[in-house]
């Protein structure tokens, strides 16, 4: 009985603070959307208002038809993976999972079979007389889960679940994170600081800012097709390059990159938003070529380091210092001069911002 | 020098003053218990075979019992709803706590006096509004040893209490209320059983602290409502029976050491930490 | 957002504070009565009774010997204590985990038998001087807080700071008073100044360790309250509120009076 997830214009205060302003969104029934962004984006805030810890200043939060908005929050029926687990130190693995069937006063025989189902699913079948004092990490992040799946809620919020986590265990349990949402078709919320980790397990994600949704899409839209400069450059466009459009020039448009040279840039790969606007590029979109290719942004090559699979430079150009990567198999020395040939799939053009 | 001699050099001094001043004096009063001339436990026989000693013993684990029941109910209700306040709320009535606490055990029990006594306040407040006709006399009762008791051990109950709870993570209680438990729900299954050790700390702080008292028995008990304390005093300084204060002393010793290992122990087991 | 506390709570509550402040004031109240024996509310206002403190030799010179008792004994503590909370938050690997606990053992001990067993030893066996007896009992039964409040200051320390200084040419015993000392000084505060006012309540121990012509204050107005029941006492007792004004005061400068919550 999984339901849909809607915030309409939701604001909210700590004091005098505005946190969110005039958030909305919507999680259809089964979908998986993050919320991605830097502490003090409002991401955390909006997944505690929708649990009922927080209340919204202004707004309404629809869970299915149902208005969740003044409902306190154990009356929410809404299953939560905190970021510290918060799992209950007094009580065994089997009653941490076993507590909210409790509240919901089911019988014992029915709540027994329903957890020790549960405990088996997420794998922790040895361990369910275990205190949370005596499991790993990674132990403690299934009894966090198995806790908010077993209630089997229509909705299933993530706040940074696995950020206390090692890199490798980090990955195993987004996978099975999204296994288990999957199998069970709950809609769900996920709030996380680390891109990687929303754009693996998401169907969609909404990158914040300042209390704000900046985009709300795909991951790989997000990716190759970010809406704003500050988008751009969280996905990993590191190198912003002001041009104006001069004129056309066939199946291309003749640009110029500020204070320099022109740069022709193909209709077929790259969409020019307006007459000004910047040229955003990975390091691996700025390809370092000889200085006398044709086609690129003429640059002087400064610091060059190694970073495996190819060599990376920091180059000085007309439209500023920019990062851009060189084969392996011939280095540039520092101080000589060469062009860089943008790869139209790790570059994109952005409008200027007012 | 290797780090582990030096640890123990450096931490000779105190070693030593604990040692010689606390290990040996209390050894020996241990060891003049057993001196007695009618041989080594008469003096204990004669202690447990006392109704008058015996009255005393009972008299002062009574005392001790009801003050530590009471301080908890005050203390663990106080704790509650200041650990609730808002912060400036909560530095004001910790300061409120911890006022009676650093202020001495005379002073606080002199205010009792003042309070209770036959020309006190209480009775000058009753009489005025005609509840009763003559003064009570409510001094050297256990009653009037027990609300000074009370009066001496809430502050420290509310403090150690305040601690205990807001050492339990608001993501505690969140995470029960979204998986379904109402306040009250949340209060009983998480919140208590947590603090459960902490409050048995603070438990058995109080029940040492007053079975052990001496000012406060002494002024407001006097000779009628003799404890434990009292009890020792009168035998070593002015009856000179350094046998059978020694015995007191031992007894005292052994409830409270007995009281504080039993009840770690249960602290221990019940600590949601250990598993 | 707070949870909403139930009304009767708050009622215990306000109960409780009135409970600990009340007789506070009722002490405060009489002791500025205008009249020879103790009432609250008082009865016309006066400074008389605490000048009257100071024409009672009984009272000054045992005030004298509280303060001078609780200053020396609680230093030769400090000094014996620092070393040892050191030792036992520096050298956590080195020294067996019960030693933490020997440092208790004078709060375990009931004070009382620890009073009665030091006079039976030291005053009476060993002839000590009633002075140095009572300077030791002092000692030790704040021993405790100086290990206790100076070593939680340690345990948040550093001592990659400590080795840092030595690695940089500074001896180790230097480095340990212009490295560490200056950075556990708000514990080193907060712990002479609860001791001492420790020392200067107890009872327990002084009662056994005063004697002929040397008492405290507590113990002399312990025994004043016994025979006299007039304000004198209760303007005494303002003064000592005095005094835990001011230690309150230096503990929420250092500590701050939360850290009496842990």
């Amino acid at each position: 009985m999984t339901q849909s997830l809607t915030l309409e214009n939701i604001s909210a205060h700590y004091g005098t603070t505005q946190v969110l302003e005039d958030l909305s969104l919507h999680i259809a029934e089964g979908e998986l959307v993050s919320l991605l962004g830097s502490s003090g984006c409002g991401k955390t805030t909006t997944l505690r208002l929708v649990a009922g810890f927080l209340e919204p200043t202004a707004g309404a939060i629809r869970l299915g038809d149902r208005d969740l908005t003044r409902l306190p929050a154990h009356a929410r029926d809404i299953g939560l993976v905190f970021q510290t687990y918060a799992l209950f130190p007094h009580l065994s693995v089997r009653d941490n999972v076993g507590f909210g069937l409790k509240q919901r006063k089911l019988s014992g025989a029915e709540r027994t079979k329903r957890v020790d189902a549960m405990i088996e699913r997420v794998g922790l079948g040895e361990l369910a007389d275990r205190h949370p004092a005596n499991l790993s990490g990674g132990q403690r992040q299934r009894v966090a889960l198995a806790r908010a799946l077993v209630i089997d809620p229509p909705l299933l919020m993530f706040d940074e679940p696995l950020s206390n986590l090692d890199a490798k265990l980090r990955v195993d349990m987004r996978v099975e994170i999204r296994r288990l949402q999957q199998a069970n078709g709950t809609t769900a919320l996920y709030v996380t600081h680390d891109q990687e980790e929303a754009f693996s397990i998401s169907d969609r994600v909404a990158i914040m800012k300042g209390g704000r949704i900046m985009q709300l899409d795909t991951p790989e839209v997000l990716y190759s097709q970010p809406a704003s400069a500050f988008v751009a450059n969280f996905v990993g466009f590191d190198n912003m390059i002001e041009m104006e459009a001069v004129a056309e020039a066939g199946d291309a448009v003749r640009a110029q990159i500020k204070g320099g040279s022109m740069i022709e840039l193909a209709k077929e790969q790259f969409t020019v938003p307006s007459k000004k606007f910047i040229f955003a590029a990975r390091p691996e979109g700025l390809s370092v070529a000889p200085a006398d290719t044709i086609g690129g942004i003429p640059a002087t090559l400064g610091m060059r380091t190694y970073i495996g699979r190819a060599y990376q430079y920091h180059c000085e150009t007309a439209g500023g210092t920019v990062t851009a990567n060189g084969p392996q198999a011939t280095p540039f020395n520092s101080g000589s001069t060469a062009m860089l040939v943008p790869q139209p799939d790790q570059c994109c053009l952005l409008p200027v911002e007012p | 020098m290797s780090n582990r001699l030096r640890a123990w050099l450096i931490a000779t001094p105190a070693i030593l003053l604990v040692f010689i001043f606390l290990g040996l004096p209390v050894l020996a009063t241990f060891v003049t218990t057993f001196g007695d001339p009618k041989g080594p436990f008469a003096t204990y026989s004669a202690f447990f075979n006392s109704r008058f000693r015996m009255t005393v013993l009972w008299r002062t684990m009574e005392v001790a019992l009801i003050t530590t029941i009471i301080s908890v109910a005050i203390g663990f209700v106080t704790a509650w709803v200041v650990a609730r306040m808002p912060s400036r709320i909560k530095s004001l009535l910790i300061i409120a706590a911890v006022f009676p606490l650093l202020t001495g055990v005379v002073v606080r029990s002199f205010a009792w006096l003042v309070i209770l006594g036959k020309n006190g306040i209480l009775n000058g407040f009753l009489l005025k509004i005609g509840v009763i006709a003559e003064p009570l006399s409510m001094l050297y009762t256990q009653g009037s040893v027990i609300v000074a008791m009370v009066y001496l051990f809430v502050p420290l109950m509310i403090l150690t209490l305040v601690g205990v709870l807001e050492g339990i993570p608001q993501d505690m209680t969140d995470a029960a209320a979204s998986l379904g438990a109402t306040p009250a729900a949340a209060f009983r299954q998480v919140v208590l059983p947590m603090a459960v050790p902490g409050l048995i700390v603070g438990a058995v702080l109080v029940f040492t602290g007053s079975f052990t008292s001496y000012a406060t028995p002494q002024l407001l008990g006097g000779e009628r409502q003799m404890m434990m304390g009292t009890f020792l005093y009168q035998r070593a300084m002015v009856t000179f029976d350094w046998v059978g204060a020694s015995t007191i002393a031992a007894v005292m010793v052994v409830v409270t050491l007995t009281t504080v290992l039993i009840m770690s122990k249960v602290a221990r087991k019940l600590n949601p930490m250990a598993g | 957002m707070k949870t909403r506390i139930h009304p009767v709570l708050i009622v215990i509550t306000i109960l409780t504070f009135l409970f600990l402040l009340g007789p506070l004031v009722v002490i405060i109240g009489s002791a500025l009565s205008d009249t020879t024996y103790l009432t609250f509310p008082p009865q016309g206002l006066t400074l008389h009774w605490f000048t009257n403190i100071f024409e009672i030799s009984a009272f000054t010179r045992t005030m004298g010997t509280s303060f001078m008792l609780a200053i020396g004994g609680t230093t030769l503590s400090m000094l014996i204590g620092i070393p040892a909370a050191y030792a036992l938050a520096r050298y956590r690997v080195e020294l067996p985990a019960f030693l933490g606990n020997v440092f208790v053992l004078p709060i375990l001990i009931p004070e009382i038998v620890l009073g009665f067993s030091l006079m039976k030893s030291l005053a009476s066996g060993f002839g000590l001087p009633i002075m140095a007896a009572l300077l030791i009992g002092h000692a030790l039964i704040v021993l405790p807080y100086t290990v206790r409040v100076v070593g939680a200051s340690l345990n948040s320390f550093d001592f990659s700071i400590e080795e840092a200084a030595v690695s940089l040419g500074c001896p180790r015993l230097k480095a340990f008073f212009i490295v560490v000392l200056p950075n556990i000084r708000a514990g080193i505060i907060a712990g002479f100044i609860l001791a001492f006012i420790t020392s200067l309540n107890d009872v327990s121990i002084s009662i056994f360790l005063t004697g002929p012509g040397v008492s405290t204050l507590p113990i002399q107005l312990l025994a004043h309250m016994e025979q006299f029941f007039d304000p004198t006492i209760a303007s005494v007792s303002v003064l000592l509120m005095g005094v835990t004004v001011a230690v309150m005061a230096v503990v929420e400068r250092t500590l701050g009076l939360t850290f009496l919550t842990k």
